[in-house]
């Protein structure tokens, strides 16, 4: 469960800093990371879907 | 056969015009509304009844949680008659229908729901990460936890649903039994009335339960964003 005291104990450094998986503000950013990178997956997607050519017609 | 054992499901209509609005509305007229400081003893059992299931069920929240208080009442008390109700023969209920119970659960779920994420945010949103998660597991633990939460207005109608359409059906399907096996075998007809009566004692249990499994589980996702 959450433990808002883990904050103050757990020392990360660099990008670990922001993105670990005991802090409350590090598991946010996860969890938006998470939903952005789905979101970028299926906008690629879609562009590439509209953007196949057509089929020349012989 | 097939039609008969479907039709008590259908909406009720009387001379072309629906009921199902009267039908809903019933259970409250068997609530009346206290008037005096000491009531008679209908209202003083039922005022009784509310504060031991209030008291219970209020316990685990805070001063937000409790503002619910009256919503919660009503729902475990609508849900529970409606349901005892049903079991009158030829009645029509209510929590068969999947439309009623949706209707009921999704704006519970997304009112708990939306206040967790307009009164604490990053909670909420820390909510769909369990603590100490390894890094690999981490992008698909996100996408099982959303799928959970939005999974839980679902599982709350029809589980209410399944149980009480479930218990209907086996009632009418064993009455059938029994009335059809008098002609065949006394014995075994009175052995399928036993069973018939203690499926309806279950019957009565299972009323009572899933309007407070309903009630608990509304309490406990609003228990997890108050």
């Amino acid at each position: 469960m959450t433990n808002p005291e883990m904050d103050a104990q757990v020392h990360f450094t660099d990008i670990k800093k922001h993105f670990n998986s005991y802090t409350l503000t590090s598991r946010m950013n996860w969890v938006l990371a998470t939903y952005e990178g789905i979101a970028l997956m299926i906008l690629y997607f879609k562009l590439r879907s509209t953007k196949a050519p057509t089929v020349k017609a012989t | 056969m097939n039609e008969n054992l479907f039709a008590s499901f259908a909406a009720p209509s009387m001379m072309g015009l629906p009921i199902v609005v009267l039908i809903v509305m019933f259970p409250s007229v068997l609530f009346p509304t206290p008037s005096r400081l000491i009531n008679n003893r209908l209202i003083s059992i039922q005022q009784w009844l509310i504060q031991l299931t209030s008291k219970q069920m209020l316990a685990i929240h805070n001063q937000k949680g409790r503002t619910w208080a009256l919503m919660l009442m009503s729902l475990i008390l609508f849900i529970g008659s409606t349901n005892l109700l049903g079991l009158l023969p030829h009645s029509f209920t209510p929590t068969t229908q999947l439309s009623m119970n949706l209707g009921m659960a999704i704006p519970l779920w997304a009112g708990t729901v939306i206040t967790g994420f307009r009164y604490k945010t990053k909670v909420s949103l820390a909510h769909f990460l369990p603590q100490g998660t390894p890094l690999p597991l981490i992008p698909m633990l996100v996408v099982i936890e959303t799928i959970s939460l939005l999974i839980q207005p679902m599982a709350l109608a029809v589980r209410l649903t399944a149980n009480i359409t479930a218990g209907h059906l086996l009632i009418h399907l064993i009455g059938g039994a029994t009335l059809a096996l008098i002609n065949i075998s006394v014995t075994t007809a009175f052995i399928t009335f036993i069973i018939l009566i203690l499926l309806t004692i279950l019957e009565f249990a299972v009323a009572l339960i899933q309007a407070y499994v309903f009630t608990l589980l509304v309490s406990l996702y609003l228990h997890d964003n108050t």
